[in-house]
């Protein structure tokens, strides 16, 4: 299952945005910013919350599975890549379906763009840009044995429920023990039965 | 390339308030959808070969020596009527194909708005302004290469078909007619500039594609931003097809206006080998896009279309900002059902609320703090 | 179609995404179609982040034409590639379309700039300085120098100030920074630096973190809290906001601002009354323990919990946690430093860890966290008004007389000791320093008080500048030197453990642009000093600065720039070339004083110096944002950080009845503003917070009180007494100053005029910014 990914830590985040920052240095995307940092808690602590892709592997990438311009590759090594610039037509619909809410458009360009764990990096064996750079490693690169000699005893999940359904990821996150057989909450509020609001 | 899988059991209809909301589509398996694309290439091909027949008045006007070129272009018909109907038979793109046809077929569309679709086919498909706000560079190199291919294909397809003839009275000119279907549509004299440009047409779409392509090549080599994840044959091959297509094309001309010829059938059969293999790989590879693009302006009629309908856009269940019109988000919403991803009200909160609930959650039930 | 026509107000691109999918604003103010993604031939070059004390090691990446166009993490063993989003964006200033290339000068402060010849420039500060000099004598010419500036050029400020301008009158802006722990740390050690490499902070079993934020100020020493923590460490934070580090901290003490010495004597009460101390460490390695614990008895937690508002419990569970750990640590920060007991406040931390024997071991000592790149450095060698090279006294006629041996000058040629930064802008309003050149500061943002600031600025008869960017301070002046960057120009500096670290140039500076190194030297040539200030360049200074430094106790008699390059940094005392340096002090239990001790200071706490009052019932305490460093002149021309955090807001608990980004007016006896509020549990119902890297008219320092520790010198920035008040509108951010003619670069301006409150203390979330 999981190999050299990224793990996320959100407990670890200070939320001071080098990711944000660091990701628009990456080469294959110069100047534009994939990663989002989210506060969550706004208003009660100052707690953070960074978002890459998470690079579902089950269901695969609903991004590339709602794409009607077959435009979302996923390589061989289970990265989701970014759309792919001759056939995105910018309808949105993977920004809309991605459970995570990742991707972004660039609306003039007609064209989706996302993180592609900096495959320009990590296909020479680097770690992505934010990861490198993350200043207390919410974002680590490697692999779970590489975390487990940093952070002894780290347990993680590669797993995420909305509503009913799981959603199997190649990132993953960081989880308490006593937590890791659980799939981590995905954050649908429970609104709706059957197509039937029942808020 | 992962392909969207096909859903195999009908999924029921949403019984959402129907705002323009999709029907549940027709089951299909992926054999029926396997039958139904070779019925497809097959009837195209078969009404592109009657097209060649009917329009080279019985193929008195074909030209033999061409006909290499004919049957890649039946080849190509075939492969991308069987390709295009395999791509609109996803959810995602049949649903898009089918509200694409639908405000296409709009007459309150067409009434209100008659210059809107126009517009998008010019500023999508011919101008392609999208691209300039990716790239000036990558916008311009793109017009060269675009505009050099319509060019050559509005040339080269009727005359491997046999649809245009050019015959001179005297039998070697200067004084030619252009017919089209036999039909007489103008004459000219080979020597003036008129003249001079319906015979050097392709030349011009040769340099206009070389120095378009040759950006694209060099761009290749040198961007790292176009190298990630960057494909031999998906990338390069296409222009290095169109390249050898040109210079091939071009050096034709100069051997028959320098070299009295020298060197013409190598060429011939060169130019001629590496035009058949780029016909019969359009439907595969990076070149299907030419067949694709169309769908954004099905797209962008779409939600114009029910932008018009709509005052009210759809917004965020939590933040209550814009995300799209509601027939797009009933639309995605039936897209993600036939794909089983039941996670489809999701689909009703912005991607922003998306993280900052699973942050919420993540914060109630995983961990609070570091531990 | 008519022009009524609805389907004339929809365009037929009528697409909308949903917020935070849709722009790629951020991206540093230059348009994605100029960058260049072209790999060929692009040459790294080792160095150093210009911004804080952690000093980062960062490549720089530069193209085949020589400039600086990006930046890569570098593995250095201070940071091991992590960066801060300033960090990452520093290289951005190298090539800014911002930058001074050209001096200017104007004869009054009413005339516009215009630029004009270096030599006119050099001519007219040199013919200013002997006017004044002549008619008001030498010391009513002035010199202040920054922390942010080079070891090589901080030991030349000192050294013009004294040997060519000849004035007493010398001080930098690390006074408003890091001298409160300075003047601790001498009086406790003898010695002015932290006890502790970064590195020992893993090694910790409980790890005190005051008045330090330390995810937002010094992001990268992140990873050695969260290091520490990972193997079993607990963590204490006291802070009367709940930072990022103090919101899963185990402990987090949120006290009201100025009282944390009350505070830390009740720990350490506890400490002595649960016999916690130890007793065999303090008889070895002390002296004043009696009195210590004789006043500690004085401050039970029923006392300290009433004058701090926290818990009584809280002061025991940290006393217990601190004391009962096998190796405990504490860094501390401005949070306690900016205070009129400042330096009281650093000894009250000193005297908790000697008390139990946390000094000099792996894992177990104190540290401050200096704020500005060369906060240790800068204050080492000789720009301090009372301290000359090597951190000798200028008061000690045996340090007098060793510097004037090494500098050629006459004993009696050497001046005085000056008075402090802040005393000085008090002499400028006095009329007794009537002429100024500053030299990488920014006291228009920076200083309290701002109206009294500008009086005093305003009242030069002369003032001259540099920077590399037209700052607040430099756009009141009468001649602005524009000056290289950092990355323009080699040198040392010392980071908050002391460790002296080479920055590289990494491109030629633009035409126009000189370095300060060379500026010094042209005036001191100008003043008739040349002999004293032959430097070609920066290499000749440090080798000065190693002769002069020799046999002190800021001793880099054995560091140079080869073996700087080769190790990575060594820190000082270092006194052969073949000496490992010292990263960690007192391990053989003996301190820099004559009697090897511990100096343990009493320290009874008095209120702040701007009283609490009906109108002014609650504490206004400043910061810093991650996004943005000290007086922002560098960081809010950078297009990333602008997005990231576009203004300063005012932090207030909802019990206050405010909504997110009502504007609120912020009342002190010195002036008031209106920011948008950023109403957050996250800090005490009766603190409100500003950030102060902006300018007036939305200047914390506007409101800020001017009084100083008596010791340090150092202002209140931490707390004054306050109101707030429900207003109309909030106060607009002003665009950064230019040159005349100039604009700030609009791209990196767009967000400034935004008149909401980030999402968060750290920022707008990514998400916040359409």
């Amino acid at each position: 299952m999981m190999g050299r990914t990224i793990f996320i830590d959100p407990g670890r985040c200070i939320g001071c945005q080098a990711c944000v920052s660091a990701c628009r240095e990456c080469d294959s995307h110069r100047g534009k910013s994939m990663i989002h940092l989210d506060y969550p808690d706004e208003g009660h602590s100052v707690a953070s919350l960074p978002t890459v892709c998470m690079h579902c592997e089950d269901p695969v990438a609903p991004c590339a599975e709602v794409c009607p311009a077959d435009a979302i590759l996923v390589t061989a090594d289970g990265v989701v890549q970014q759309a792919d610039t001759t056939r995105c037509i910018g309808c949105a619909n993977c920004v809309n379906a991605c459970p995570f809410g990742v991707p972004k458009i660039d609306l003039q360009a007609k064209l989706q763009m996302k993180c592609n764990l900096c495959y320009d990096r990590t296909a020479y064996g680097l770690a992505p840009m934010c990861a490198t750079v993350c200043p207390t490693g919410a974002l680590f690169y490697g692999t779970l044995d590489e975390l487990r000699a940093e952070r002894p005893g780290v347990q993680v999940a590669d797993s995420f429920t909305f509503g009913d359904v799981v959603v199997h990821t190649g990132v993953a996150m960081v989880v308490p023990a006593d937590k890791v057989q659980w799939p981590v909450p995905g954050g649908l509020p429970v609104v709706e039965i059957n197509g039937r609001d029942v808020r | 390339m992962t392909e969207p899988p096909q859903t195999a059991e009908p999924t029921p209809a949403p019984d959402s308030p129907a705002q323009g909301a999709v029907q549940a589509p027709a089951p299909q398996t992926p054999a029926a959808v396997r039958r139904r694309a070779v019925l497809a290439g097959t009837a195209v091909s078969a009404l592109l070969i009657l097209a060649i027949v009917l329009g080279s008045r019985l193929l008195r006007d074909f030209d033999s020596a061409l006909l290499p070129y004919a049957v890649a272009t039946v080849f190509l018909a075939f492969g991308v009527a069987h390709r295009y109907t395999v791509w609109v038979s996803a959810p995602g793109a049949r649903r898009l194909f089918r509200q694409g046809w639908r405000s296409f077929f709009s007459a309150a569309n067409f009434r209100k708005a008659p210059t809107a679709l126009p517009k998008m086919i010019a500023t999508y498909l011919g101008f392609q302004k999208f691209l300039g706000a990716r790239s000036h560079a990558r916008w311009a190199a793109h017009q060269l290469l675009f505009w050099g291919c319509v060019l050559a294909a509005l040339i080269t397809f009727p005359l491997t078909w046999g649809w245009f003839t050019f015959t001179s009275d005297t039998g070697d000119g200067p004084g030619y007619e252009m017919r089209i279907w036999g039909f007489k549509i103008l004459g000219f004299d080979a020597l003036s500039v008129l003249g001079w440009l319906m015979f050097h047409g392709l030349d011009i779409a040769a340099v206009l594609v070389i120095a378009g392509a040759s950006y694209f090549l060099w761009r290749r080599m040198k961007d790292r931003g176009a190298i990630t994840g960057q494909r031999f044959a998906y990338d390069l091959i296409p222009l290095i097809a169109l390249i050898v297509i040109s210079v091939t094309g071009l050096l034709l001309t100069f051997s028959s206006i320098f070299l009295h010829g020298g060197g013409y059938e190598f060429l011939a059969i060169l130019h001629m080998v590496s035009v058949v293999f780029t016909l019969i790989y359009i439907p595969f590879g990076k070149f299907f896009h030419i067949v694709q693009r169309p769908a954004a302006v099905g797209m962008q009629l779409f939600k114009y279309t029910s932008r018009r309908k709509d005052e009210e856009l759809r917004t965020c269940r939590r933040c209550h900002e814009p995300i799209d019109t509601p027939d797009y988000v009933e639309n995605l919403r039936g897209t993600m059902k036939d794909l089983k991803l039941d996670f489809d009200e999701w689909a009703e909160y912005c991607p922003r609320c998306k993280r900052v609930l699973r942050g919420n959650a993540y914060l109630t039930h995983v961990k609070k703090g570091f531990k | 179609m008519t022009a009524t026509d609805p389907s004339r107000a929809l365009p037929i691109d009528p697409s909308v995404a949903p917020p935070g999918t849709r722009n790629f604003r951020d991206a540093g103010g230059i348009p994605a179609d100029r960058w260049h993604a072209d790999q060929n031939e692009e040459t790294l070059v080792p160095t150093h982040c210009c911004f804080c004390g952690v000093q980062c090691g960062m490549y720089l990446r530069v193209d085949r034409a020589g400039k600086v166009f990006g930046v890569e993490p570098r593995n250095h063993d201070i940071n091991r590639m992590r960066l801060c989003p300033k960090g990452i964006n520093a290289y951005q200033q190298v090539n800014h379309p911002d930058r001074l290339t050209s001096p200017l000068m104007r004869r009054n402060r009413d005339e516009p700039f215009r630029e004009v010849s270096w030599e006119e420039a050099l001519d007219h500060t040199v013919a200013e300085i002997r006017r004044i000099q002549g008619e008001y004598g030498n010391d009513a010419f002035g010199l202040l120098g920054g922390a942010s500036l080079y070891s090589e050029k901080t030991y030349l400020v000192g050294k013009f100030a004294r040997v060519a301008l000849k004035s007493k009158h010398v001080d930098y802006n690390g006074r408003l920074c890091m001298v409160s722990a300075a003047g601790a740390n001498k009086l406790a050690f003898g010695i002015d630096r932290a006890g502790n490499p970064f590195s020992d902070i893993l090694l910790t079993d409980c790890l005190l973190i005051a008045g330090s934020n330390v995810g937002e100020c010094f992001p990268v020493m992140t990873q050695y809290l969260w290091g520490a923590r990972d193997r079993g460490a607990t963590l204490i934070v006291v802070d009367p906001r709940q930072t990022a580090v103090a919101r899963t901290a185990d402990v987090h003490v949120a006290l009201k601002p100025g009282t944390d010495s009350a505070f830390f004597n009740a720990v350490l009460h506890v400490i002595v009354a649960e016999g916690l101390t130890d007793e065999a460490y303090l008889a070895a390695h002390t002296t004043g323990w009696d009195e210590v614990r004789a006043t500690v008895a004085e401050y039970p937690p029923s006392r300290s919990a009433s004058i701090c508002g926290v818990p009584e419990e809280q002061i025991v569970q940290v006393a217990r946690m601190f004391a009962g750990a096998g190796r405990a640590m504490a860094w501390h920060a401005r949070g306690v430093e900016h205070h009129s007991q400042g330096v009281e406040n650093c000894l009250t931390i000193i005297n908790l860890c000697t008390a139990t024997g946390n000094i000099g071991r792996p894992g177990a000592g104190y540290g401050t966290i200096t704020g500005q790149g060369n906060g240790q450095g800068g204050r080492e060698h000789g720009q301090k008004s009372d301290l000359l090279p090597g951190g000798r006294s200028i008061s000690d006629p045996e340090h007098r007389r060793q510097i004037c041996e090494i500098w050629g000058i006459e004993e009696s040629e050497l001046p005085a000791a000056g008075t402090s930064m802040m005393e000085m802008v008090w002499q400028m309003q006095r009329a007794e320093i009537r002429g100024l050149i500053g030299i990488c500061n920014n006291p228009f943002v920076s200083l309290p008080n701002y109206a009294t600031v500008k009086e005093g600025y305003d009242t030069l008869q002369f003032h001259a500048q540099f920077d590399f960017f037209l700052s607040e301070t430099a756009a009141n002046a009468h001649v602005v030197f524009p000056v290289t960057v950092w990355a323009e120009d080699e040198g040392v500096m010392a980071n908050a453990e002391a460790r002296v670290v080479k920055h590289n140039k990494a491109q030629e500076p633009p035409a126009g642009v000189r370095t300060d190194t060379w500026v010094m030297c042209e005036l001191a040539r100008r003043l008739g000093a040349g002999d004293k200030f032959a430097f070609p360049d920066s290499r000749a200074v440090f080798e000065e600065l190693r002769i002069a430094s020799a046999g002190t106790v800021n001793d880099y008699y054995g560091i140079t720039y080869e073996r700087l390059e080769e190790t990575g940094g060594i820190a000082w005392p270092c006194p052969t070339t073949d000496h490992p340096g010292t990263p960690r002090l007192f391990e053989d239990g003996r301190t820099y004083h004559p009697d090897g001790k511990i100096h343990m200071q009493v320290v009874e706490w008095h209120p702040p110096m701007d009283p609490y009052s009906e109108e002014y019932p609650l504490s206004l305490t400043t910061g810093r944002t991650v996004a943005h460093f000290l007086s922002g002149n560098q960081t809010r021309r950078l297009g990333a950080l602008v997005e990231q955090t576009p203004r300063p807001w005012v932090e207030v608990h909802p019990s206050h009845g405010f909504r997110n980004g009502d504007p609120v007016r912020v009342v002190t006896r010195r002036g008031s503003e209106v920011f948008p509020a950023l109403v957050t549990e996250a800090i005490r119902p009766d603190t409100v917070f500003v950030p102060y890297h902006w300018p007036v008219p939305t200047a914390a320092n506007a409101l800020t009180v001017d009084a100083l520790d008596p010791r340090s010198k150092i202002p209140e920035y931490k707390v004054c007494a306050a109101r707030i008040e429900a207003a109309e509108r909030v106060d607009e951010v002003p665009a950064p100053p230019t040159a005349p003619g100039q604009l700030a670069y609009p791209e990196t301006q767009v967000s400034r005029t935004d008149p909401l409150p980030p999402t968060s203390p750290q920022g707008r979330g990514t998400a916040e910014r359409s």
